[in-house]
């Protein structure tokens, strides 16, 4: 059965079948790969992941990988003033990927005071709860 | 076309305030009724009322009636609802003024009402996670204090602004306060205590931040002949801009330190007001953090682009300066109650135009601009006010 919470206080996205188009992101996630959708019709590579293109408004697309490691643009440390259910310090960064696309991202396992703009991350799967991963990034270690 | 005008203006004071939300709503509907007597509540036949999340903070979906219903309202043109987040109250100054140019409707009063404090602090934070990207970005616990540290990241980076030249706004704006009775400060700070406060959000620290306040502002528009009997001295929109370009924060510019969507929103209300930058005597501009102020100095044009840190370093923001930025203390000094913040913008240009904003009053202001945005970037809202 599936994991039964409160979505007005969860806010973390439903990621089942039963509830969401874009489960497959989430499957992917899963098996280590994070990706995005891709229109067969006009090429059109999008993040967030779409159910309909953005620019041709086809909905025949398909799932591409992003790839695991990217470039951080900036960054910044929240220390207070984090949302109920939420630990400090949070690091948040503008995160760039070969495909062109840019995604903020959380920066996970990772001491705040060793991050720099141009690092390198790569993807953390995070279990934020029983049966749900999110993506998180990590500083990359050669 | 008709033309739209400023017939009434009121506001609560802003603030930790013991009041509920409907509390909020009457006081500034009050305020608003008291300073026009020529105008009943049974004259308005246009409600629209701005409020971001009473669903959260209140548990009150579907505002707009409850507003109508406390201040004696029974609209029979026009009732709505904007949520638009930050920018929310311009949105409702707008669709009042639409109503009104097209002849939809002959008094519309324009309502914005939030209720932000709630007993439990940290749950504050967490509605502001519902206004942006919920499943993509603000799920991880993103909050606007981050959003806007990641753009002054990059204009430092850039552009070489420093973080003393963020905390100068924050100085300017609880300045300004100090002269403003509504406002949630009104002790003023020093650069020092702007320097040495607490870091929320690197570079960002607590005096860089707009607090929580509760509140609410209301105004009155007519068509100009309507307001011929109940005003000698109305404020003219003049010009109104808005842009929407990504909602997905990592969509909105390849260079955080711009935004594009507020120059073309800019643009477009210089133009449908014809006027220029130069013309502007008094601004209230979106200064929810300090680095948008100085962002917002260049993409409205009052300086060059990269020159933000040095516009208000040289006090050309300021009394005396080029324009006047945020007399009322803005939303660092006066505060943000989300869905009032456009509103009560209009009634403090309202006082500043009619010359009636007492120790704060922009000497000899003609023209004003108002700005809102919502989420880092997302919406623009430009509105501008006159005399003619």
């Amino acid at each position: 059965m599936a994991e039964p919470y409160y979505i007005a206080m969860d806010p973390y996205p439903q990621q089942e079948k039963k509830f969401n188009k874009l489960y497959k992101f989430f499957d992917h996630l899963r098996e280590g790969r994070f990706t995005t959708t891709k229109c067969k019709e006009c090429g059109r590579v999008a993040w967030p992941p779409r159910t309909v293109c953005p620019d041709c408004v086809s909905d025949d697309l398909e799932w591409v990988n992003i790839g695991n490691i990217g470039k951080i643009y900036v960054y910044t440390v929240m220390v207070a003033g984090v949302p109920m259910g939420y630990k400090a310090p949070l690091v948040f960064a503008l995160v760039d990927f070969p495909l062109g696309l840019r995604v903020l991202t959380p920066l996970v396992e990772t001491a705040p005071e060793e991050v720099t703009v141009g690092a390198e991350v790569e993807l953390v799967v995070q279990q934020i709860s029983r049966d749900r991963v999110m993506p998180g990034f990590k500083l990359r270690r050669r | 076309m008709k033309r739209a005008v400023i017939v009434a203006a009121g506001m609560t004071k802003f603030g930790e305030r013991e009041a509920t939300f409907r509390d909020l709503i009457a006081e500034a509907g009050k305020a608003t009724f008291d300073s026009n007597k020529h105008i009943l509540p049974k004259d308005i036949d246009g409600l629209v009322f701005s409020s971001v999340y009473p669903e959260r903070s209140a548990f009150q979906g579907h505002p707009a009636p409850i507003a109508a219903e406390t201040m004696g309202i029974k609209p029979t043109s026009l009732i709505a609802r904007v949520e638009c987040q930050c920018g929310s109250g311009t949105v409702a100054m707008r669709m009042g003024q639409m109503a009104i140019i097209t002849g939809q409707a002959d008094l519309v009063m324009c309502m914005g009402a939030e209720k932000v404090l709630i007993p439990v602090h940290e749950e504050i934070f967490l509605n502001a996670m519902a206004g942006g990207d919920r499943e993509w970005e603000t799920c991880f616990g993103l909050v606007p204090p981050a959003m806007f540290a990641l753009c002054a990241q990059a204009h430092m980076q850039k552009y070489g602004t420093t973080e003393e030249q963020l905390a100068r706004v924050a100085v300017k704006n609880h300045t300004h306060s100090m002269n403003n009775p509504n406002a949630h400060f009104q002790k003023g700070v020093t650069l020092e205590k702007v320097m040495n406060s607490k870091l929320i959000a690197s570079p960002l620290k607590l005096f860089d931040c707009c607090p929580n306040t509760d509140g609410a502002a209301a105004v009155i528009l007519a068509s100009e002949e309507r307001a011929k009997d109940l005003i000698k001295d109305p404020v003219y929109i003049l010009g109104f801009g808005q842009t929407s370009l990504a909602a997905t924060l990592a969509n909105v510019e390849k260079d955080w330190s711009s935004w594009p969507g507020l120059k073309i929103a800019a643009e477009h209300a210089y133009k449908m007001a014809g006027i220029t930058p130069g013309d502007v005597d008094v601004a209230e501009v979106h200064d929810c953090f300090t680095i948008s102020e100085i962002v917002e100095y260049e993409e409205l044009g009052f300086c060059k682009k990269g020159e933000g840190g040095s516009f208000i370093e040289e006090g050309k923001s300021d009394y005396g300066g080029e324009v006047v930025v945020n007399p009322s203390g803005g939303r660092i000094g006066m505060g943000h109650p989300f869905g009032a913040t456009g509103i009560a913008q209009a009634v403090e240009l309202f006082w500043q135009l009619r010359g009636k904003a007492g120790p704060r009053q922009v000497k000899d202001a003609r023209f004003a601009l108002a700005h809102t945005m919502s989420g880092m970037g997302v919406e623009n809202h430009v509105a501008i006010y006159g005399r003619v």
